[in-house]
Parts: C-alpha cells; sequence; structure tokens
C-alpha cells in the first residue's frame, strides 16, 4: 500500500476550498435567514406581546369606564327613586288631602241631603197627616168644625196678659178668620164667650179661611189667637223636627 | 480488479498527478458550490421546500454540535457540516456507475483526518491559548503526556481508517459481486452500502465534534481545598 501525496495534498486543498466554498454560499446564508426568521419572530412575538399588554390596558380602561357608567347610574338610579319617593310622598300627601277635603265635602253634602231629605220627608209628612186629618174631618159633620174649637179660643183669649186682651176689639170689629163660615148661633156664642173674658161686648167680622181645615184664629193688631188644625199640624211639624 | 489500495492518476498537470478521487472530489465540489449558490440566491422569511430542507440541515447541523459541545456552534458549523455533507455525498457517489467514491481511497480519509487534526489544535489554541493547550496534554497528570500524545494521533489515525475500511471494503465487495454474479445481484449490497456510507458520514462528523469539543471545552476548576487542620 502506498500513499498518494499529491492526491493527499490535493484532496487537503479541495476539502479546504469546498469548505470555504459552502461556508460562503451555504451555511452563511442559511443561517443568516434562520437568524432573520427568529429575529422576525420575536419582533412579531414581542408586538404580539404589546399589542396583548395594549389590549389588556384598553380591556382595564373599558372595564373602569363600564364600572364608573354602572356606579353612576346606581347613583341617579338612587337619586332618581328617591326624588320619586319624595314626589310620591307629596302627591301622596296631596291625594289624601284632596280625599279628605272630598270625604268632608261629602259628608257635609251628605248631611245637607239627608237633612234636605228629612226636611222634604217631613213636610210631606205634615201634607200627610194634614191630608189624613182633612180626610178624617171631613168624615164630621160641619158644625163640629167651628163649635168645638169656640171655647178654645175664649180661654186662649182669656189667657192673653191683660194689657193685651185689653186692646182687642177697641178699633173695630175683631178680625176672625173661620175654616167655614159659622152659623149665626156659633157666632153668638163666641160673642158671648169673649165678651164675657174681654168685660165688654165685641164685634165680630168673619172670614172663611178653609186652609185652617177646622178651627178659629183671632187676628188682632195686638195679638193673634190660633185654635184650628193647622196651627196645631204645624206645630206638632215643628216639634217634629226639632226632636229630629 | 484493480487493487483498491494503489491508484492510477488519469492526467498530468504539469509535474501533478491528477487521479480519479480528485477528479470525482472537483466534481463533487462544482456540484455542491453550484447548488448552494443557486439554492441561496433567493433565500426568503417564508421558506420553500428547498429552502426548508436547507434550513433543516444547518439547524440539525448546529443542534448537534450544539450538543455535543454545550456551547455556541457557530465557528464550527461550516466545517462539521462541510466534513458531513462531503462525505456524504463522496460516499453515495457510487450510485454513479464508472465512478469510485473518493472516500474509497486513503488519501481523500487522509486528507479529511488531517484537516480534523488541524482543526482540534486550531480551536484548541484558539481557546485555551498555546500553554493552555498543551497543559491538556498533562491531564490529569504529567505522567499521562506521552499517552495523550499517541492518543492525539492514534485517533486521527482511527479516523482515517474506519472511513477507508468501511468505504473501501464496500465498494471492493460489491466490485466482486458484481463481476461474479448478475446484474441486479448487487443491489441489497449497494443499499447497505449507501446506509453505511450516510452512517460513516455522520459517525466521522460527530467524532470530529467530539474531537474540537474535548479540545475547547473549559477544564472543571478545582474545588477549594478545605482546611482539614482543626
Amino acid at each position: 500500500m502506498t500513499i498518494d501525496w499529491w492526491t493527499l495534498g490535493l484532496q487537503t486543498v479541495n476539502v479546504l476550498i469546498l469548505l470555504w466554498l459552502l461556508a460562503r454560499f451555504l451555511f452563511r446564508p442559511v443561517a443568516k435567514i434562520i437568524a432573520e426568521r427568529q429575529a422576525a419572530a420575536h419582533a412579531a412575538l414581542d408586538e404580539a406581546e404589546a399589542a396583548k399588554v395594549a389590549a389588556e390596558t384598553a380591556r382595564a380602561e373599558a372595564e373602569a369606564a363600564k364600572q364608573a357608567v354602572l356606579s353612576e347610574r346606581a347613583e341617579k338610579i338612587a337619586e332618581v327613586r328617591k326624588d320619586a319617593e319624595v314626589e310620591k310622598q307629596r302627591l301622596m300627601a296631596e291625594l289624601q288631602a284632596e280625599l279628605d277635603k272630598a270625604r268632608v265635602q261629602a259628608k257635609e253634602d251628605l248631611a245637607r241631603q239627608s237633612k234636605a231629605q228629612e226636611e222634604a220627608l217631613s213636610e210631606q209628612a205634615g201634607v200627610l197627616a194634614g191630608d189624613i186629618a182633612e180626610r178624617l174631618l171631613a168624615r164630621l159633620p160641619k158644625e163640629a168644625r167651628i163649635a168645638g174649637f169656640i171655647d178654645g179660643l175664649v180661654e186662649a183669649v182669656g189667657a192673653l196678659p191683660e194689657s193685651t186682651r185689653t186692646g182687642i176689639g177697641l178699633n173695630g170689629p175683631v178680625p176672625l178668620r173661620a175654616a167655614q163660615m159659622p152659623t149665626e148661633a156659633e157666632i153668638a156664642q163666641l160673642r158671648d164667650g169673649l165678651g164675657k173674658i174681654l168685660g165688654r161686648a165685641v164685634e165680630i167680622e168673619v172670614t172663611e179661611a178653609p186652609e185652617l181645615i177646622a178651627g178659629l184664629e183671632l187676628d188682632t193688631a195686638t195679638a193673634i189667637v190660633r185654635n184650628h188644625f193647622r196651627a196645631d199640624l204645624d206645630r206638632i211639624t215643628a216639634e217634629v223636627r226639632k226632636h229630629d | 480488479m484493480d487493487n483498491p489500495l494503489s491508484i492510477e492518476p488519469l492526467f498530468h498537470i504539469g509535474p501533478v498527478p491528477i487521479t480519479q478521487p480528485v477528479v470525482v472530489t472537483w466534481a463533487i465540489m462544482l456540484a455542491l458550490g453550484v447548488f448552494s449558490f443557486v439554492a441561496t440566491r433567493h433565500l426568503r422569511i417564508i421558506p420553500t421546500k428547498t429552502q426548508t430542507v436547507l434550513e433543516l440541515f444547518v439547524s440539525t447541523i448546529e443542534g448537534q454540535v450544539r450538543d455535543v459541545m454545550n456551547g455556541d456552534p457557530k465557528p464550527y458549523r461550516a466545517l462539521i457540516g462541510t466534513i458531513f455533507l462531503f462525505i456524504l455525498v463522496a460516499n453515495w457517489s457510487s450510485l454513479i456507475p464508472g465512478i469510485e467514491p473518493p472516500t474509497a481511497h486513503i488519501e481523500t480519509d487522509a486528507a479529511l483526518a488531517l484537516i480534523v487534526f488541524v482543526a482540534i489544535l486550531w480551536f484548541g489554541i484558539g481557546t485555551r491559548g498555546i500553554k493552555g493547550y498543551l497543559a491538556t496534554f498533562a491531564e490529569p497528570t504529567w505522567v499521562m503526556i506521552p499517552l495523550n500524545i499517541v492518543e492525539q494521533i492514534t485517533r486521527t489515525f482511527s479516523l482515517i481508517v474506519r472511513l477507508f475500511g468501511n468505504v473501501m471494503s464496500g465498494v471492493f465487495v460489491i466490485s466482486i459481486v458484481l463481476s461474479l454474479a448478475g446484474l441486479f445481484v448487487p443491489i441489497p449490497l449497494m443499499a447497505l452500502d449507501l446506509l453505511t456510507g450516510a452512517v460513516q458520514a455522520y459517525i466521522f462528523a460527530i467524532l470530529a465534534t467530539v474531537f474540537i469539543g474535548a479540545a475547547v471545552a473549559e477544564t472543571p476548576s478545582p474545588k477549594p481545598q478545605e482546611d482539614i487542620s482543626q
């Protein structure tokens, strides 16, 4: 076995040249592009990280803004609720006052209507009583409508004070209203009775007044003496109203 | 059959005999150089398929060197990568009919081993300095100096012999089988030879990396002695 030193030397030089060639045209450019890609990747990662940080910051700011808006909203809602509550209380108070006023008014109206109704009823009752009495008296004989009241009228005149009684019949005939025209005998009885009470003879001027139903009414300048059913019914009605 | 251990010049350039391994090496250099130049003319951030393969190759070389040396692979990338690529292409050049791989001749293997030997010295001295590098021969004790010197030589020769023996034997066996059997009988052996060629390229490159790495590796600092006088 022999070694060709020329070939050994040439191969050494060849490998060194190949080493230079590959280093120059293969390994250096490829390593460079790998490094550039890594740098680009790192830059992209850094950029993405920065974008992420920016996004996180923006998100935090948005969250803070949202919380601020929510807080402000809650405050405004509370404020509005408070105002609404105050307004509600005011309206309720006004409504309550109006209701009280209306209630009082209604109570007054009701009392007034009740009173008016009672008065109307009383009046109707009086009228009805008058009608009843009139119908009942219509069944009595007509003489009873005057004769039965003569003594009572005389007694009433006798019950008047002396001064009043003295003035009756001094200036002319005594006006007398009767439910129906009395008979001569009834007039004479009345004249006699009054003469006894007054102590002197008096003239009587009779006027027919059917509204008296039954009875007599002496109408003088100093006194009016009533003894008839109308007066009694009016008195009874007045008494009933007073008791109500 | 020619003696595989002998080599005949094809022609002469002046006094220099040009043998077949040299011519084949030139062809390989031309092919690799042109391919590298063309393939790396338009490298882009978004790679093409070819660029992806190239980047994968370079990244793998860097990864292997980094794993073995535990350091920056940049100074050794071109050397280790060139050794691996050249040996691989040279071994696989036997697929071309009539071409005998340059690595089947000891001169080429010796040239590669010589370059590795010089690289060990170059990087070792460049990293440690002359004194520091020479001091490594006295590790762990000065008694080891002769053995370390012999080791430097023998491991270089082991590189030569390993590569030469494997490739030459493969070519020799295929030649014998081809001369005895038909045209297609050596195909399995040729496939095996491809595998052997790739493995030998890898082994040569890794051993070169290991030797250079051992030359530039940081010597572990001795632990401070504890005071035991107490």
